[in-house]
């Protein structure tokens, strides 16, 4: 490959990089391109312009914001200020033209509509999930993919020597509440399931487990 | 009101949507004093900036690294 064909080919490569990131980005442009209107919007009417029309226009076209999840926290309560800010320029009762009544219930509606998009709810994964600085978080399936290869060699572990499988279950019993063995309590439980499903009477069984359950718990909020 | 910086920014992104290029490094170089250590930013404004250099490149003289001017005297 010769300079010119070298040069060529890199070319393309950072071409196709920056179109991979402005696609990326294209919710976001589209919702900052929307902003700023807006903002430019109410930055003419705040040096006297009769920005109506144009205001009218905003809304029709950004109206689906109200409904889907274009929008962040910051974005909403950034449009409500801008509104707000708008809202202080449109001329008030009395004066008001009909087009300006409507731009003022619009207002009204997006902000309200805005507090609730702002009181969005956010569920966070627990502790347990919380990503140790510097490593990487693997993926729930792919965790629990792993917890089942580990059960399984538990398992395997646990049967060497035994003639039935209550016998193995009362073994995963033990090890979970004496040695704190999460990986434990959790195939014993799998276990009295089974048992459970194939009518077995199960009850001293969920009472350990619960012993053993009691005894991890206390050792993870010890341990916190 | 949008500041300066953040203004530029979305500029250089959409000159880069439109592949102006060129549009987008003079955005990018307006908007950089606004935006010092992002790393997101920088990305984009350096791989601008990169590409760009690398079209002046292609578009200069051919492909060679130099040329040689030779004179030749036809009677010696």
């Amino acid at each position: 490959m010769n300079r010119q064909e070298t040069l060529k080919s890199l070319a393309s490569l950072l071409e196709s990089f920056i179109e991979r990131v402005v696609h990326l980005k294209e919710e976001r442009l589209s919702v900052s391109e929307g902003i700023r209107r807006l903002d430019d919007i109410a930055d003419k009417a705040s040096q006297g312009l009769d920005m109506t029309d144009q205001a009218g226009d905003w809304f029709a076209e950004h109206n689906r914001w109200l409904t889907d999840s274009s929008l962040s926290p910051p974005d909403v309560s950034r449009i409500n200020r801008i509104l707000q800010q708008f809202k202080t320029n449109l001329r008030l009762a009395g004066e008001a033209s009909l087009s300006e009544d409507k731009i003022h219930r619009e207002i009204d509606r997006w902000s309200k509509t805005g507090e609730k998009l702002d009181r969005k709810l956010i569920l966070r994964r627990g502790p347990e999930a919380r990503a140790v600085a510097g490593e990487e978080q693997e993926d729930t399936i792919a965790r629990f993919e792993h917890c089942l290869e580990r059960l399984t060699a538990i398992f395997k572990d646990t049967c060497g020597g035994k003639k039935h499988i209550l016998s193995v279950a009362d073994d995963l019993l033990k090890a979970a509440r004496l040695q704190s063995n999460k990986d434990a309590l959790i195939l014993s439980a799998f276990v009295i399931y089974y048992l459970k499903q194939n009518g077995y009477k199960v009850e001293p069984y969920v009472k350990k487990l619960r012993e053993a359950e009691a005894v991890i718990g206390e050792g993870i909020s010890g341990g916190q | 009101m949008a500041n300066r910086g953040e203004r530029a920014y979305l500029a250089a992104l959409m000159a880069l949507k439109q592949k102006d290029y060129r549009a987008a490094q003079e955005h990018f170089e307006r908007a950089a004093p606004f935006y010092g250590d992002d790393k997101e930013f920088n990305l984009c404004f350096e791989t601008t900036r990169l590409l760009n250099a690398v079209r002046t490149e292609l578009a200069g003289p051919a492909s060679t690294d130099k040329i040689d001017i030779e004179e030749v005297f036809s009677d010696g």
